[in-house]
């Protein structure tokens, strides 16, 4: 049977076409350095507006203490609106490239996943205050819930929910493993270190920089070994 | 007394059973929408060669081809039909079928 007929040789090159299409779609370089930069610009706003606990004895019989939290920036305005942007600019910068090189973007249901994780984090975020405030209140320490919900909850452990739907969508191994890594740090979590003993403020800045540095160098992997793939495939093809 | 279900090689669609025409079906089905000078340089084609078979294919009902601009730059995008689909998956299906068969009857003794 000639090669052109050879059912095995057609299923092979039909495999191999499909592998090419997700391959030329895939730029998983820029999402992880778009949110290695949400990360690390999160630093000063947690670093100089911090999440302020105040408690004073209430003015009443009971003279229970009273708490409040205030100037909680980074949960109500900052991450919502940096992420939001961030899958936004994701988004376009996919569909800008996929049409330049030919092909339309598959990214819509990463960018909305990415969006309505956000939401769904910023409602959990005003939960565990509750949540905070009714332990200090001694009014409900049944409720809480463990610390790996509110890290997977958190703005990071966000981006690492949406990349695993990214990986998914792209049909990307080294993807995978590598969100499966930053989930690892976000919910063991790993510090290399760090943090411990550093006070709340300075604790939650070394979580920052060492999650935005493993986006960091996540992206920066990606995109060396994009160039490299496609400075290999353009010498094959001057051959 | 039933008769024998038909060989999987007798249901192969000549449309579709041929290398560079399955080609561009399993490309268009992953891209979903891709251009022609995409197709050209994964398939290793000419541009004349390549429009042979998109018309083949389109006269089939296979793809459907809209042209169109990028600018000042002339684009040609190629998108499969629900026919094309369903062709596309039936040739994959016969081609597996045919591979298993080709493996069963080498395992068999002679």
């Amino acid at each position: 049977m000639p090669a052109e007929g050879d059912p095995r040789q057609l299923l092979a090159d039909s495999r191999r076409l499909t592998r090419r299409v997700r391959v030329a779609r895939r730029v998983t370089w820029f999402p992880l350095l778009t949110l290695a930069a949400v990360t690390l610009a999160a630093i000063p706003i947690v670093r100089f507006a911090p999440l302020n606990l105040t408690c004073e004895p209430a003015a009443n019989p009971s003279g229970a203490t009273v708490c409040a939290i205030s100037r909680p920036v980074a949960v109500f305005v900052y991450w919502p609106v940096a992420l939001v942007l961030a899958y936004v600019a994701i988004a376009y910068c996919y569909a800008r490239v996929a049409r330049n090189r030919g092909l339309t973007a598959r990214v819509a249901p990463y960018a909305v996943a990415g969006i309505a994780l956000t939401v769904v984090a910023t409602a959990v975020s005003v939960w565990g205050m509750q949540q905070a405030l009714a332990i200090v209140h001694h009014q409900s320490a049944s409720a809480y819930w463990p610390h790996w919900v509110y890290r997977l909850a958190g703005p990071d452990g966000v981006i690492g929910l949406a990349l695993l739907v990214l990986a998914g969508l792209e049909r990307h191994v080294a993807l995978l493993l590598f969100t499966l890594g930053y989930l690892a740090v976000v919910l063991v979590p790993i510090r290399f270190g760090g943090g411990i003993g550093w006070g709340p403020t300075w604790s939650i800045t070394a979580s920052l920089v060492i999650e935005g540095g493993v986006l960091l160098l996540g992206g920066l992997g990606f995109l060396v070994a994009q160039r490299r793939s496609q400075r290999r495939t353009q010498r094959l093809a001057g051959r | 007394m039933s008769t024998p279900d038909p060989h999987p090689a007798n249901g192969l669609d000549d449309v579709v059973h041929q290398r560079v025409r399955l080609g561009i079906l399993t490309i268009a089905r992953e891209a979903r929408q891709v251009e022609f000078a995409f197709l050209r340089t994964q398939l290793d084609l000419t541009a004349g060669n390549l429009s042979q078979h998109l018309g083949v294919l389109e006269t089939a009902g296979l793809i459907e081809v809209e042209k169109g601009y990028a600018g000042k730059r002339a684009r040609t995008w190629i998108r499969l039909t629900p026919a094309g689909q369903t062709a596309l998956a039936d040739e994959i299906a016969r081609l597996k079928q045919l591979i298993s068969i080709v493996e069963s009857a080498a395992g068999r003794p002679a």
